[in-house]
């Protein structure tokens, strides 16, 4: 052990107060701490170097070892996680000539208040990860400090079931009776006395819906439909799908894109800041682990929570307020500091997300088809872990979040961008270099789950004592399933090992060997201390070591587990209550107007998008935003910085619709997502889809309605020939509360990706010129049903309209033959109908618009599948019969003006509230 | 005629040198990533290059400030080479920016504080005027243009006690100062006129022949 002196750095103005808590203290200061432990007392010059060095002498000051003050209290991490900053403080403190053994982070907060504690309590600590400390804290080290604790057995083949039971749920661990069974079958085929804790947690992660997806096998193994519907497109552009990371969709010149994306519902729902970090970091390490390493060139995210301004629906969890700020605090600082450009993102706010939200995020990622088949390990490889260090976060992160657990305090993940933008870069020198046999990242379950499914085709023996930790003392099942952030694992032959690890640390990433890949089929887990690295790297993989503890050793067959299959029948819609848009007039929406514009679905939410790096990378050509700040309905990037040749990326997900008929939504979804695509340019033939279902699991006919929509949404992609090629589900959309149990609806986000050869084909969405028609095209959905319409007059329709897919189809086709000459631009119809359309476009163009017809459901259906066309009146001719094209309106002089009979729509009200509302919203 | 050599420094953390890269190759030089840790190793120098460019990014994760342990390795441990670099053409962009004023290339009486908003902020054509008093060699030909390129940023108000050791060289309009900098104050070159720093981003729009021609003239000075 170390000293350890504490350096307070506190601004010479009152800028870093945040001014939420202002507001509640008023006289509040903020400042933080910092501790650092050196290696011998440093004398007082050294102590003030130190203190120079983690000021900014400009804007903060400093004082050394000052006493908390009494009307102060401070927060910080739990012992046992190792604050981020804690490598470049001891970095610091080396490079002014003072080395240091460890550091720690602390913000501290002042004020006469009595309400302090309580304040900062509830708005500025975490729980589940800070602690709130009201007088100094005693630390006698910084370092993590623990002892080993040894794998505990237990004789589970002699147990009776409610033992079992016990067991299974026991220590936080998610295994119902017939997995129990399943291992107490397992000890007796291998002839135990008993089995670890070790061997149950690996398999309770293993055995996860998260992991093993076990609710779509169970459900007719919805994945193989997916996947032969794929096939059945005999799409050639499909480099690969499903089986990797990401699936790969084939681009110009050699090269191929990546698609994935994923959800942190659970974490976010417990720590909104870290799971939605973690969510952005989790999905930009597939693309990294997708074939033999891919670069991420785009991210994008959605997320759906409660309504702000209500409570949280459990104790001591975030409320949708503060998810809503949290998640643009973590996804600037995520996708920024990456430095990867934001595509789109959006937030809904939906009481059905208040318990759990939907927190997605998703990347692409470029590739060359020369890299893109995933590499296999071959015996004797080195099993080699890279990135950050391993700790006692994410634990039960997989397991508990599938089955719709209480996720405790250690399944919050604590994500560091800086390792994962360290390693990005090494992977693609690796890669380059042709010295990765095999990637994969490292997400849910951690070690168990990367290493133990990159070994299933030769064996796998891994030493938990050398992976590099950040809490000591961990237990073997503890390293194991670990969910700690930014982690890769890496098959490296032993003769390219050497010039790896010359690249690693070139890159300054940190990297173990942990293990080798045997040739036994079996995966091996042992804990001895007194293998070192350089033993592992040495041994001879055909004779495994005598080891002190053995966590388990099996061959693989017996983890394979076969969910029982459970019948699905063809879901029951509820009794239809028919759409009626007669109960609403235009003179109430020229009334409620403003409160559609302000709708979340509707309005600007520049306030979190313009903290977004959309530009990092050079690559942007088209979007998030026009020049006129209006959000575009599409994204396109020239990935390759030699060629012009364009990726376009669209999504499409309304939730409200879901609530009412999910595979007629999804339908909707599917199609809207491809129109969108094929309205910018892109040939249907060269789009493709990904898929991220979420649903509920304690509703009735949860699995009736999934397995409904995969069938369908397989049906619609063999029809329209655009394979989805990556995809994944959630199926724990439950949650018990305080109000009862909250059910997500049974939904899909669906995201589509395309390509054009050359980007100045694309199809802006800003009018060009007054005097050219709008023109409606495509398939109405006129239903009130889901819309924002609904929510501001209270309809009670459940009418979700039921879009022919052949008709889809025909449209697709044709409206891929109108030519930018007859279409200068086009914008997509959605949430708040025409109306809203029709004033995005104002504002984005400069120019008016007069619409042909004020009936309220013409200005405010939400046609999904419809396109609002920009034509000259001497090219609506020319229109194919296919589009269903209709005039609804002629664009004008500027300035900006949505002109409906004698009303002008868009009004100051109607601006202010699509401006500003999603601000105040978050204020 | 051999091209010049442009080196753009790789800190861990940095992340805008793909598309700087190209810029400068684009612009007639040879670009190659020049890594700290070859630097600090002694393999490489930061001043063996016709040019350097310190680019964006977020170095150590901005861990202690923008740019301050980057900047702190400069400033402690390659103070003499950055000298040297320093009587050449140099840029430092963003990230880079906040690292060359932490290392004291623009003098010990200049920062770059937390943006006037308290947070980070992007636009894509964020405007800026170059000054027309400026002589700095990256901005030649250009004095008194409108230039539009990307900001982002969360930690770019430029701020000074003193003038010593900068001088103006971009200024944002009057209504649009995306950070609350002193005086509109977007850019500033040393009084050799050798060394650019900004907080945004020319390097991001490389199909802008306007906003190409700051690298074309940094790779044209560094050739004499």
């Amino acid at each position: 052990m170390g000293v350890i002196h504490k350096f307070s750095v506190c601004r010479n103005d009152d800028f870093e107060t945040p001014a939420h808590l202002r507001a509640r203290l008023s006289d509040l200061r903020c400042w933080r701490d910092y501790y650092i432990e050196f290696e011998q007392q440093p004398d007082a010059a050294s102590l003030q170097r130190v203190a120079n060095a983690l000021a900014n002498g400009h804007v903060e000051s400093v004082t050394i070892d000052a006493a908390m003050p009494s009307d102060a209290v401070q927060v910080s991490y739990h012992r046992g996680i190792v604050d981020n900053e804690s490598d470049s403080i001891c970095e610091m403190a080396a490079l002014v000539g003072v080395p240091a053994l460890a550091a720690r982070l602390a913000r501290v907060y002042q004020s006469s208040s009595r309400e302090l504690v309580e304040v900062i309590g509830a708005e500025a600590r975490n729980p589940n990860i800070e602690t709130l400390h009201e007088t100094e804290p005693e630390l006698q080290t910084l370092l993590p400090l623990a002892t080993y604790e040894a794998a505990q057995w237990f004789d589970v083949a002699a147990m009776d079931d409610e033992q079992l039971i016990e067991l299974g749920s026991a220590n936080g661990r998610s295994l119902e009776l017939e997995k129990m069974r399943l291992i107490a079958e397992i000890q007796t085929k291998l002839g135990s006395a008993n089995v670890s804790d070790a061997l149950l947690e690996s398999l309770d992660a293993r055995w996860s819906d998260h992991c093993a997806h076990t609710t779509w096998k169970a459900a007719g193994n919805l994945l193989k439909v997916l996947m032969q519907s794929s096939s059945d497109t005999n799409n050639k552009n499909i480099v690969s799908m499903f089986y990797d990371n990401a699936g790969i969709w084939d681009f110009y010149d050699g090269y191929g894109i990546a698609l994935k994306a994923e959800t942190h519902n659970g974490p976010t729902a417990v720590s909104a800041y870290f799971g939605q970090l973690t969510k952005i970091g989790g999905v930009l390490r597939d693309i990294l682990g997708t074939g033999k390493g891919a670069d991420p060139i785009g991210v994008f995210e959605y997320t759906a929570t409660g309504v702000p301004g209500k409570r949280a629906p459990i104790d001591n969890r975030p409320n949708p307020h503060q998810i809503a700020n949290e998640t643009i605090r973590a996804v600037k600082e995520y996708g920024n500091t990456f430095g990867v450009p934001m595509m789109q993102s959006k937030m809904e706010f939906n009481d059905s997300y208040s318990a759990k939200p939907f927190a997605l995020g998703g990347s692409i990622g470029l590739i060359p088809n020369a890299m893109a088949e995933q590499g296999k390990p071959q015996v004797g490889d080195m099993a080699l872990i890279i990135g950050g260090l391993t700790g006692n976060d994410g634990i039960h992160g997989a397991s508990a979040s599938s089955a719709g657990a209480q996720m405790d305090t250690t399944s919050v993940q604590i994500g560091s961008p800086l390792e994962e933008i360290k390693f990005r870069e090494a992977i693609l020198e690796l890669r380059d270099a042709g010295l990765i046999r095999a990637i994969t990242d490292m997400g849910a379950a951690g070690v168990n789950s990367a290493f133990g499914e990159m070994g299933e085709d030769v064996g796998i023996w891994i030493n938990t004592a050398v992976v590099p930790l950040k809490t000591s003392g961990l237990a073997m099942w503890r390293i194991l399933i670990s969910e700690s952030q930014e982690r890769m694992a890496l098959a490296v032959a032993p003769e390219n090992l050497s010039d790896a690890r010359e690249i690693l640390d070139k890159h300054r990433v940190r990297n173990a060997v942990i293990g080798r890949f045997t040739g036994t089929q079996r995966f091996a887990v042992v804990h001895e201390d007194k293998l070192t690295q350089q033993d592992i790297v040495s041994m001879d993989v055909s004779k495994l070591p005598e080891v002190a503890e053995t966590g388990f050793d099996l061959p693989y067959e017996l983890v394979t587990y076969r969910p029982a299959q459970i019948e699905v029948a063809k879901p029951r819609a509820a009794s239809r209550i028919e759409s009626s848009w007669e109960n609403v007039t235009f003179a109430d929406c020229v009334t409620k107007l403003a409160q559609v514009a302000g709708d979340a679905r509707v309005c600007s939410q520049r306030a979190a998008s313009m903290q977004y790096d959309s530009s990092v990378g050079g690559r942007t050509h088209y979007g998030p935003f026009t020049k006129s700040d209006i959000a575009t309905g599409y994204w396109a990037a020239k990935p390759l910085y030699t060629s012009d040749a364009a990726v376009v990326f669209a999504s499409s997900f309304t939730p409200n619709l879901f609530e009412f008929h999910p595979v007629l939504a999804a339908r909707q979804t599917l199609v809207a997502a491809l129109i969108q695509q094929v309205v910018a340019g892109v040939a249907l033939t060269d789009v493709c889809l990904s898929d991220n279902f979420y649903t509920p699991h304690l509703i009735d006919q949860a699995n009736e309605w999934l397995a409904a929509m995969v069938h369908e949404l397989a049906d619609d992609a063999r029809i329209f020939g655009t394979p989805f090629i990556s995809g994944k589900d959630s199926s724990a959309g439950s949650t018990n509360t305080r109000d009862g149990v909250i059910h997500v609806p049974p939904a899909v986000f669906i995201a589509a990706l395309g390509k054009v050869p050359d980007a100045v084909n694309l199809r802006p969405e800003t009018w060009t010129k007054p005097g050219n028609l709008l023109v409606q095209v495509g398939l109405e959905t006129p239903s009130i049903a889901g819309t924002v319409a609904a929510d501001v007059f209270g309809s009670s329709s459940n009418e979700v309209d039921e879009i022919d897919v052949f008709g889809a189809k025909a449209l697709l086709d044709s409206l891929q033959q109108v030519s930018l000459d007859v279409s200068p631009s086009a914008r997509m119809i959605g949430s708040g109908g025409l109306a809203a359309t029709a004033m995005k476009g104002a504002l984005d163009s400069g120019l008016g618009v007069r619409l042909a017809e004020s009936s309220p459901q013409m200005l405010l259906a939400e046609n999904r599948c419809c396109a609002l066309l920009e034509v000259s009146s001497d090219c609506f001719g020319e229109l194919p019969v296919q589009l269903n094209a209709r005039v609804v309106g002629e664009i004008i002089e500027g300035p900006a003006s949505v002109k409906a009979g004698d009303e002008e729509l868009l009004s100051d009200a109607v601006r202010d509230a699509y401006f500003n509302t999603f601000t105040e919203v978050l204020a | 005629m051999t091209k010049p050599t442009a080196a753009v420094l790789y800190f861990p953390g940095t992340n805008s040198h793909l598309e700087t890269m190209v810029a400068f190759e684009r612009a007639g030089a040879k670009a190659e990533l020049l890594f700290l840790t070859d630097v600090l190793n002694g393999t490489k120098t930061l001043d063996s290059c016709d040019v350097l460019c310190i680019p964006g990014g977020f170095s150590f994760g901005d861990h202690l400030g923008a740019g301050a342990l980057a900047g702190a390795y400069l400033r402690e441990e390659l103070q003499g080479q950055l000298s040297a670099a320093s009587e050449k053409p140099l840029i430092a962009i963003c990230n880079g920016f906040q690292i060359a004023m932490r290392s004291g290339v623009f003098g010990p009486d200049v920062t770059l504080d937390i943006n006037e908003s308290g947070t980070f902020h992007h636009a894509m054509y964020q405007r800026h005027i170059v000054d027309q008093t400026t002589n700095c060699v990256w901005l030649d030909g250009l004095s008194n243009d409108e230039l539009r390129f990307p900001c982002a940023h969360g930690e770019g108000r430029f701020r000074f006690t003193s003038r010593d050791g900068w001088q103006p060289a971009l200024r944002y309009p009057d209504d649009d100062n995306p950070d609350g900098s002193t005086d509109n104050i977007a850019g500033v070159t040393t009084p050799n006129n050798l060394v650019l720093g900004l907080m945004n981003h020319p390097e991001r729009l490389l199909s802008d022949q306007r906003n190409q021609q700051i690298f074309r003239n940094g790779v044209r000075a560094a050739q004499g």
